[in-house]
């Protein structure tokens, strides 16, 4: 019983981690968190509905497309919308990222209206597979491999490329990276078309388990928050842990204490976490400046 | 006990001690300069006095109450201001406002007598007429008054320190710390600046507590003192001894 | 000759002279008339976005002075809401004490909420503010107490002998209510606390330094925008005649936010103005279409490009675009726009004043 609550807690706790990730990846560089960051996924993974249920594309290239209209998307919301804020205080840059959230929203509910839709995926949440007495869907099991596989990547690309140290050189030091001659303005873009990308594979992963709509996003974008805040929102594997604990604490909550209730354990956590640890159980306190 | 008095005032960060072992004491009415090159630990010495940092180890102590440990609001409301190197104005505010902000501690209405500010007789109206007549005397002092409904982020930077120095004032402090008020200026407004805070002593009978880059200043004006380097005192005692201590001399030479 | 004394009353002074003593006479006349110069129908509607004023007004200490994001209000909205409700059915106290009450639950809540706002840096607060709505949601969902997801019909109201029923009953209590709420908003923001809480936004370095305790300010705006909210939750309760927790939905929060950064951030009279046109966006979003002109041509667009059941949500796509424009363009909003329309008219002026002399003697 309890290895099969846990197994399940993996499988939803891999989403909250990929959104951690996404969100921590973006406010590591640029100190604001991105509340557009679901409904950009959200809308990728409408992206790649269409390519397969309207135009017949298999799902490789369907998924491809998506990804890469993520990707571009980070791109342009970066360097259309961000860069252009006049006074790019703390509260400005997040009300920018809450009108483009509610601009996306919008759009999507216009073209695709409120209808849930059936997501086609290779695999299925009903087909299952036994580990001893362990029963787990092989729509989990993607997704649990497909969200280590890729934050593998993403880590492997933080720590081993020469492009990825000199992102994360930004991302602690903006005016060191600038001496070092890695263009600041680049990474930013660069690493907001990288969130938006994780983002996806977590709308697509979300996609086929529940149905399509414009609000697909809204409850993982909420755990991804809890999530990072858990972990630390500075400290990226710190997020992803956090992920993982949400997923698990909260299926336990969910077993256990009370079904209803199950989503609020995020904000529970979040307040705990807040209230006794604001850094996060990972983070650590960066020192005052003046 | 002195007026003002620090004792192994120690700050660490990490492994990086910024100060070390630092002590002094400052008589009532006098200046006293910290001097040093960059980096030597004055802001420092100036962040754990008013309580922004909390020290390492080392106690400080202002008119016989210990003040280290205690929140930089305490602080000000026992009677110590500060202006900042890098000035830290309210910079949407007028000037007007932001020495308003100075008179904080002097004012007491609160959030329902500040509602009912409803004609020059309630009483929220009548402290903010009172208070701003203070303010308006010190505009005067600094030549402030010709700027007085601006926004401060619109001001030239001279006029900006000016302005955190009203702003300091506004508060009638026992002891003023100024940090580098001269930092980015000429010749003259420097001269014009130290002939300031000379006045402010002489007229008010303010203790100042003054963190110079340049020498030349700080020597002319203080009563006594303290040369910083790495975060450790090489020196301490009247102007002229200090100047012509050789690690004094030794410091400036390798930081100029 | 001795120079005029200043006068220090004059900074802070509502109505600094005859001029704006007129203009407020013209405009409590107008609201006094309004009512019954509109359709029947439409008095709904002006209630609903002096609702909105309200809440506006409120938000606009939290976030316009004191800078700090909220992305919860429609939680402390139907705190009070509820409040008032219960206080009636389950309590029999009459709806003078319910709203009240309504205000000062709310702002307890705001309090406690804004307990952890005291360590908490602008991004993690949004987090929690926004936690903290979908959770208010989730509970008044699930209890049977709060009537859960089928919600709660209001009791009849009475101020004394007066029965609140009707929508020009309501129109007069709720807008008499915004006038008194945004006169005090106004001298808050002049006085001694308002300043503090912009000097927190700007520099919370600085404003301890002048002795202000940031912890003890911060709470008590998060205190009394919450209570604002409550206010305004219980008024919307009582013109709606029924609550339910659909009506509070993260959405409806973040339209609060959208509409204090819309009307311009800081400004009472941005408040106001960013409040009215959102309300009013809020509650038509369903009728696009009847806009002249453009509406019929979002209807032709809709019905060949988009879904034709998608159109309310064109609403949404204005609202995200009219903040993300406002930031990028004009972060004093509506607000600043107005500034800018008479600095205009005064250039315009200057200009007639000095060509008019010249010309007369030429």
């Amino acid at each position: 019983m309890l290895l099969q609550i846990v197994a399940s807690g993996l499988s939803s706790g891999s989403i909250y981690a990929l959104v951690a990730l996404a969100l921590v990846i973006t406010y590591k560089t640029t100190g604001v968190p991105n509340f557009a960051q679901g409904e950009m996924a959200m809308f990728s993974a409408f992206v790649a509905y269409v390519l397969i249920v309207d135009y017949n594309v298999g799902f490789v290239v369907a998924f491809g497309a998506a990804l890469v209209f993520a990707f571009v998307l980070g791109i342009g919301f970066e360097g259309v919308f961000l860069r252009r804020t006049k006074n790019p205080t703390h509260l400005n840059l997040i009300i920018m990222t809450l009108g483009f959230q509610l601009a996306l929203f919008g759009l999507a509910g216009w073209r695709w209206g409120a209808d849930q839709r059936r997501f086609p995926f290779p695999v299925s949440a009903n087909e299952v597979v036994h580990f001893g007495n362990v029963t787990v869907s092989t729509l989990s099991l993607a997704t649990i491999s497909i969200a280590l596989v890729l934050m593998a990547a993403v880590f492997a690309f933080f720590r081993f490329t020469k492009l990825g140290v000199a992102m994360q050189a930004t991302q602690q030091d903006a005016m060191a990276a600038r001496i070092n001659g890695v263009p600041a303005r680049a990474v930013v873009a660069l690493t907001f078309g990288i969130s938006s990308v994780i983002g996806a594979v977590a709308a697509l992963l979300t996609a086929p388990l529940i149905t399509l709509d414009p609000t697909l996003m809204w409850d993982p974008l909420l755990k991804g928050f809890a999530a990072a805040v858990l972990g630390g929102m500075n400290t990226p594997i710190g997020a992803v842990l956090g992920g993982y604990l949400l997923g698990i604490v909260e299926n336990l909550f969910g077993a256990y204490v009370s079904v209803e209730f199950k989503s609020a354990v995020a904000f529970l956590i979040i307040v705990i976490v807040l209230w006794f640890r604001p850094v996060g159980l990972f983070g650590r306190k960066p020192p005052r400046k003046v | 006990m002195s007026f003002f008095s620090v004792q192994g005032l120690t700050k660490r960060f990490g492994g990086l001690t910024a100060l070390d072992d630092v002590s002094f004491e400052v008589e009532k009415g006098s200046i006293f300069s910290v001097i040093g090159p960059n980096g030597s630990g004055k802001s420092t010495a100036f962040n754990c006095i008013n309580g922004i940092y909390k020290p390492t180890a080392g106690s400080i102590h202002f008119q016989g109450n210990k003040i280290s440990g205690l929140s930089p609001s305490r602080i000000a409301r026992m009677g110590l201001a500060r202006t900042f190197q890098n000035i830290e104005l309210f910079a949407s505010e007028t000037t007007v406002d932001n020495l308003m902000l100075g008179r904080h501690q002097h004012m007491s209405t609160g959030l329902w007598r500040g509602m009912a500010m409803l004609g020059r007789r309630t009483w929220a109206a009548r402290e903010e007429i009172e208070n701003r007549e203070h303010v308006e005397q010190v505009l005067e002092t600094l030549e402030l008054k010709a700027v007085r409904n601006r926004p401060v982020s619109e001001l030239p930077y001279g006029t900006q320190k000016r302005v955190e120095l009203g702003r300091a004032l506004a508060m009638e402090p026992l002891l003023l710390l100024v940090d580098e008020p001269t930092a980015g200026m000429n010749p003259e407004e420097r001269a014009d600046i130290g002939e300031r805070l000379r006045k402010l002593r002489d007229d008010l009978g303010l203790t100042i507590l003054l963190i110079e880059h340049h020498m030349q200043l700080a020597i002319g004006l203080a009563d006594r003192v303290l040369a910083l380097n790495f975060g450790r005192p090489i020196a301490l005692g009247p102007p002229d001894e200090v100047q012509s201590h050789p690690e004094v001399v030794k410091a400036y030479l390798g930081d100029g | 000759m001795t120079p005029r004394e200043l006068d220090h009353y004059a900074d802070v002074q509502l109505l600094p002279g005859k001029a704006a003593i007129a203009k407020l006479v013209v405009l409590l006349a107008v609201l006094a008339v309004l009512p019954f110069v509109v359709p029947g129908y439409r008095i709904f509607t002006l209630n609903y976005m002096a609702v909105f004023v309200i809440v506006g007004l409120g938000l606009s200490i939290l976030v316009g002075d004191t800078g700090q994001v909220s992305l919860g209000h429609a939680g402390f909205m139907a705190i009070g809401a509820y409040t008032s409700v219960l206080a009636m059915t389950e309590l029999g106290a009459p709806f003078l004490i319910a709203l009240p009450a309504a205000g000062l639950v709310s702002a307890f809540f705001g309090f406690l909420l804004g307990l952890p706002a005291l360590r908490l840096d602008g991004p993690y607060l949004a987090i929690a503010t926004l936690g903290f709505g979908l959770a208010v949601t989730l509970i008044i969902g699930h209890g049977s107490f709060f009537g859960g997801h089928m919600g709660l019909v209001v009791p009849d109201a009475y101020l004394g002998p007066i029965p609140l029923s009707g929508d020009i009953s309501h129109y007069f209590l709720i807008v008499g209510i915004a006038i008194v709420l945004a006169l005090a908003a106004r001298n808050l923001s002049v006085t001694r606390v308002g300043r503090a809480f912009r000097a927190i936004r700007d520099s919370p370095i600085a404003a301890e330094t002048m002795g202000v305790d940031v912890a003890y300010y911060k709470t008590l705006s998060f205190t009394v925008s919450a209570a604002f909210a409550g206010i305004a939750g219980s008024l919307l309760a009582l013109m709606n005649g029924f609550i339910s927790p659909g009506v509070f939905s993260v959405t409806l929060s973040l339209m609060f936010l959208a509409m204090v950064v819309f009307g311009g951030l800081g400004s009472i009279a941005g408040a106001v103005l960013g409040s009215l046109v959102m309300g009013y966006v809020n509650l038509r979003m369903d009728a696009v279409q009847e806009i002249p002109i453009f509406g019929p041509m979002l209807q032709n667009f809709s019905d060949a490009y988009m879904s034709p059941s998608g159109l309310p949500n064109v609403g949404w796509v204005l609202t995200g675009s009219m903040i993300m424009l406002t930031i990028m363009f004009e972060p004093r909003g509506l607000y600043g726009v107005w500034l800018r329309i008479e600095d205009g008219v005064r250039w315009l002026r200057r200009r007639g004043a000095s060509d008019g002399p010249a010309a007369g003697t030429g």
